[in-house]
């Protein structure tokens, strides 16, 4: 019986997804597909997990291990790309959109939400389970099993919610910070994989060539998914410095020559730009743009174009309520 | 247009994009030997044992933060390389200076304190292990060495690009 709520929630959480779809959808909005697909992709590695013949056989300590990286890796980083709260705000009536906001600017909320949290939170599970009599008890009680699973499902998703998640919090750290946070949390997984192989655990995990087992999958499916999700975090820089340099180049170019003058020259040090370019790329200052001159360059300097920092820019640089509250009254 | 200050906008700029491909180069290398350690002499030679009971619990950390580190690093430093191209900045001998320090680097740190200090593994088990050793510390040495050369001297920016992508007009 106790088998059948993580499979009832997970259809529970597609249902949802699914109406706040249907919402969208009569509303004219567009939402990116790719969510869509997370979704699916996320709640299938949620049922699979959960599900026999992965779930009936978890005793094995190989298939354990398999169960943890689709159930805390894999399912929590493909969910947390289909931007549920996102969906969320822009569908739910307008009281419980109202509590899930105050919910997201509230402090635990911002606390749970900080990467530190979520790395602390992780390792500290695992390594709970892994190096203490935490795996052995949940083998003899199906409760602690349950709470173990909750666990390892939950904190996966904090990890996943605050290192590539693309929902609004209220201060969603740099990528600079959210890279190490990954590096941290992949380093801590690896050394634990390895420790579980040099000291023979778990205790309770069976032979030890399936311990053995269990842990170099642990330690290569690990990496898999984290190079997966490094990939992600710095996918989703590029994307947003390359928004914030289109941007400059933009204003740039509506104030004139945007290369500078003299550029790095292969034979000879500093050399001057031939005034050919110059010439091809300066459109001269455009009517309606002389806000931008007064604001970014005083007196018209040159500008160089490479200027935008990258971190200064979040996914969201707006405010939460702000979003939600230029959204929903049109689509209401 | 005070024309000295505008220079010095661009040698500015120019050791942004020139830093900006170092540190690709770098990360990449870092990647790059991890990677080879991963699949030359773990998985296809079978050289390196997974674990080596004469480790010590700190080789394993340091292990661990080296195998996560180095692919994720690969991750970024290939992002960083787009960048740079993007921004019509890639500096091709510095990023190949980075790569190669990079590389070199974390070879000798993998050679001399994974494998020695911390005894992590060996380099090849049933064997006279010190011609090993000295071939991969070896190695390592001439990796820095050819990127401390490449650090050095005149640089250009990889001119193709740089006209290529911002010389696009706006629309």
């Amino acid at each position: 019986m106790l088998e059948l709520i993580p499979l009832a929630l997970t259809l529970v959480a597609l249902a949802g997804y699914g109406t706040g779809l249907h919402r969208l959808r009569r509303r004219g909005v567009r939402w990116p597909v790719t969510r869509v697909a997370a979704m699916l992709a996320g709640s299938l590695c949620t049922a699979a997990a959960v599900l026999p013949p992965i779930a009936s056989r978890d005793e094995l300590f190989p298939v354990h291990v398999g169960q943890h990286l689709l159930l805390g890796m894999a399912a929590p980083a493909l969910l947390a790309l289909s931007a549920p709260v996102t969906l969320a705000l822009r569908t739910l009536p307008r009281r419980p959109q109202r509590i899930l906001l105050r919910l997201l600017h509230s402090f635990p909320v911002a606390v749970l939400a900080a990467p530190a949290t979520a790395v602390v939170l992780n390792l500290g599970g695992l390594y709970a389970l892994y190096l203490t009599g935490l795996y052995q008890a949940a083998e003899h009680n199906d409760l602690v099993h349950a709470a173990v699973h909750v666990h390892m499902f939950l904190a996966g998703g904090l990890l996943s919610w605050a290192v590539i998640g693309i929902d609004p919090v209220r201060r969603r750290p740099g990528t600079w910070v959210r890279l190490p946070a990954l590096i941290i949390a992949a380093a801590g997984h690896d050394t634990l994989a390895k420790l579980i192989y040099a000291w023979n655990l778990p205790a309770g995990g069976g032979p030890i060539a399936s311990r053995h087992t269990g842990a170099e999958l642990m330690y290569y499916g690990g990496t898999v998914i984290e190079v997966a999700l490094a990939a992600v975090v710095m996918a989703q820089w590029y994307l947003v410095s390359g928004r914030a340099l289109a941007r400059t180049r933009r204003s740039s170019q509506s104030l004139g020559p945007q290369l500078p003058i003299a550029l790095p020259s292969r034979r000879r040090g500093w050399a001057p730009l031939p005034l050919s370019h110059l010439g091809r790329i300066s459109h001269g200052p455009r009517a309606g743009h002389k806000r931008h001159r007064r604001r970014n360059s005083p007196g018209g300097e040159l500008r160089e174009p490479v200027q935008a920092n990258p971190e200064k820019l979040r996914p969201h640089p707006t405010p939460v309520s702000a979003r939600v509250a230029s959204v929903s009254p049109a689509e209401r | 247009m005070a024309s000295s200050h505008v220079a010095g906008d661009g040698r500015d700029a120019a050791a942004k994009q020139t830093r900006r491909s170092i540190w690709s180069g770098v990360l990449a290398g870092v990647g790059l030997v991890a990677f080879i350690d991963e699949t030359v002499f773990h998985q296809l030679l079978h050289w390196h044992h997974f674990y080596d009971k004469s480790t010590l619990a700190v080789g394993l950390v340091s292990d661990g933060l080296f195998h996560a580190g180095g692919f994720i690093a690969m991750v970024a430093g290939l992002f960083l390389l787009a960048d740079a191209h993007r921004r019509g900045g890639f500096v091709p001998k510095r990023w190949w200076g980075g790569l190669l320090l990079g590389a070199g680097g974390f070879q000798l740190y993998d050679g001399i304190v994974q494998h020695k200090l911390l005894g992590l593994h060996q380099i090849r088990y049933h064997v006279t292990i010190w011609p090993y050793d000295l071939t991969w510390n070896l190695i390592a040495f001439i990796m820095i060495l050819a990127g401390v050369l490449l650090m050095k001297g005149q640089a250009g920016i990889a001119r193709s690009s740089l006209l290529r992508s911002d010389a696009r007009p706006a629309g």
